[in-house]
């Protein structure tokens, strides 16, 4: 009996091992990424779930209605110019300053590095396994370069840098921005010359989105 | 652009060196505006958002250094004019390279002098740098071995000196004459019966309840997974943020598995593995981290150089490891952001593991433990640190402030309900 329970317990490698009741210990229920590696349990694919699946057609998740609607393409990039930042009169209070940072090392800093300069542990001088040299965020171009354009290349991906829509939320999106133009240390101003125009020409629709944005970031 | 002035000067001064001097310093300097300015899109060897740069003086129309000018100050402007140009935008997805009419014409001869030099330098044999470590040494388990050999040798030497004792106490009785009954072998000795009737009775029982109790645990379960992804080089060697991945653990139930476009933000560029260490599965056998790379691409459906197409891609179905029966609710954010539990807590040195083998039993002991001995983050209104949540606990500040309590647990605040897990 003795060998028979011990027999019984342990995981180990591939094997689980055993449970007292299984139906009960793996759900009959649809579970977030099931137990797969049980036979009798229906394989993912076969329930037609899987990971990329994107949202239902028609749906918006809460917070993307700010969000950019243009195209992922050079053209796109061209146009997000002129977009106007909701926060760009904002000022981040001490504490989304924080978050802002944890986004930002969370997200941007492996490859622009904790102190934006554009040597993140993937490239490391180029030492790191990361082919391309990520973008030095204080350097005069990044200076230079509008809001709307980092949004679009945060939002669809710019050269080798991918879409980071499914990481960072709009909204978070913008902190980064603003997190960013903190370390470059102009502030918001270096891209009012850029978008002065658009700034002028905030019309009723963005006043409201930067009141939606102010109130949900307190 | 204002922002190129300074290299200018630096590659006019460079130019006048070199009028002097070798071509290495031109080189030298041509590394250093091609890292300011092509880096991010061009490498050596590698199709990159542009194609890889090595001998691509042989190519084209850029075996004429007049066209190699052109193309650079305007690229857009060049394309129309030949065949092989607009061929190249087709390949790399329509988009075009932006120009660079600041890079003076010294300054491309530097930049292809040193796009050569490295070529060259590529090309050339790397000594294969073997890493030891390959070989992990297993301590723990020779030294058990070692261990019991000697306990059982010490035990048979016990027996003899017994058996010589027993004997020779025996010979020294018959010589004084004094009579004593004929003994009874040890297998038939009460007190040896009884003895192992108690060890092997203690040991079942062991082992027994042991094995009950681990039913249904999965302590140092490690599947192998469809793809073999080593978190010591993700999440250890290059430092990627357990959340980089896993954000969800952050704001939701699950910590969630990352769709293939997290994969691919990175794996677009990296379609080798050769920087790291070597990789092992569980039974020791070497793993080709390329070729594990490769096995992303088909699942991503993503051909290296060409653009991507992420809606081609299919779902990897990595086996899960850590899992709860249903009638226990956990929920990551609770755990990571509202209590700030560091991921390894539960989870291990999960960046030191490159096969992910579960470390805690999961079990209700394990859980209520931790909650019997956490503190709770009270908020803080010096620095604003902390749980605003816990704030409606003042008086058990006030009860530590007056002595009545020395700390509090989370079993204070209601950590131990049934219903926090049972629902």
């Amino acid at each position: 009996m003795a060998a028979a329970m011990t027999g019984c317990g342990g995981a180990e490698g591939n094997d689980p091992g055993r449970a007292y009741m299984p139906d009960m210990y793996y759900s009959r229920a649809y579970e977030t990424y099931g137990y797969n590696n049980i036979d009798d349990y229906q394989k993912l694919k076969e329930r037609g779930v899987t990971y990329n699946a994107t949202p239902v057609k028609g749906t918006m998740a809460r917070g993307d209605a700010s969000s950019m609607n243009l195209p992922a393409n050079d053209s796109g990039y061209a146009l997000a110019t002129n977009y106007p930042n909701p926060l760009a009169n904002v000022q981040l209070t001490p504490t989304q300053m924080k978050e802002a940072d944890r986004i930002y090392q969370v997200n941007c800093g492996i490859c622009h590095g904790s102190k934006l300069d554009g040597n993140g542990p993937l490239w490391k001088d180029g030492n790191g396994p990361y082919p391309a040299a990520p973008r030095n965020l204080l350097d005069d171009y990044s200076k230079a370069l509008s809001d709307g354009k980092m949004f679009h290349a945060i939002t669809y991906g710019r050269g080798q840098m991918g879409s980071y829509a499914s990481q960072v939320h709009p909204e978070q999106r913008w902190w980064i921005i603003s997190y960013i133009r903190s370390k470059q240390g102009g502030g918001t101003a270096t891209t009012a010359s850029d978008s002065a125009a658009t700034t002028a020409a905030v019309n009723a629709s963005t006043a409201s989105t930067t009141d939606t944005s102010s109130n949900a970031s307190n | 652009m204002i922002f190129i002035k300074p290299k200018m000067k630096k590659t006019i001064l460079a130019g006048i060196i070199s009028l002097l001097s070798f071509t290495s310093i031109f080189a030298q300097d041509g590394k250093q505006i091609f890292q300011a300015n092509c880096q991010s899109c061009h490498a050596i060897n590698k199709n990159l958002t542009g194609p890889a740069l090595q001998g691509f003086t042989e190519r084209g129309p850029w075996t004429d250094r007049a066209n190699v000018y052109k193309w650079i100050h305007n690229p857009a402007a060049f394309i129309p004019t030949t065949p092989y140009t607009k061929e190249l935008q087709a390949q790399f997805g329509g988009q075009i390279m932006p120009s660079f009419p600041q890079l003076s014409e010294k300054d491309i001869d530097a930049i292809v002098d040193y796009i050569n030099t490295a070529a060259a330098a590529a090309a050339a044999p790397v000594a294969t740098t073997d890493t030891a470590g390959g070989a992990a040494t297993e301590d723990d388990g020779t030294n058990a071995i070692t261990f019991g050999i000697i306990s059982i040798v010490l035990a048979i030497i016990a027996l003899v000196l017994m058996q010589v004792n027993s004997n020779l106490k025996k010979l020294s009785d018959d010589k004084e004459g004094i009579l004593r009954p004929d003994p009874v072998p040890f297998y038939r000795n009460k007190i040896y019966i009884s003895l192992l009737a108690l060890v092997l009775f203690v040991m079942g029982g062991y082992f027994v309840s042991k094995g009950a109790i681990n039913m249904g645990r999965q302590k140092s379960y490690a599947p192998e997974q469809p793809i073999y992804y080593s978190h010591k080089v993700h999440a250890g060697i290059n430092q990627i943020n357990c959340l980089y991945c896993h954000g969800n653990a952050w704001e939701s139930k699950h910590a969630a598995i990352p769709s293939i476009n997290v994969c691919m933000n990175c794996h677009k560029a990296i379609s080798t593995y050769e920087k790291g260490p070597k990789l092992y599965t569980e039974d020791g056998k070497e793993v080709n981290g390329t070729a594990e790379i490769e096995k992303l691409y088909k699942y991503a459906g993503y051909t290296p150089g060409q653009p991507w197409d992420p809606s081609k891609a299919t779902p990897i179905e990595w086996v899960k490891i850590h899992n709860l029966p249903d009638h226990v609710y956990f929920n990551h954010a609770q755990h990571v952001n509202a209590g700030k539990v560091a991921c390894q807590s539960c989870h291990g040195n999960i960046q030191e593991m490159d096969v992910v083998s579960q470390q805690s039993d999961l079990s209700m002991g394990w859980c209520i433990n931790c909650h019997r001995e956490t503190k709770v983050d009270f908020y803080n209104t010096a620095d604003s640190t902390g749980n605003k949540f816990y704030s409606i606990y003042e008086k058990f500040h006030n009860d530590i402030k007056t002595g009545k309590m020395d700390s509090v647990t989370v079993k204070d605040i209601g950590g131990l309900g049934c219903m926090k897990c049972h629902y």
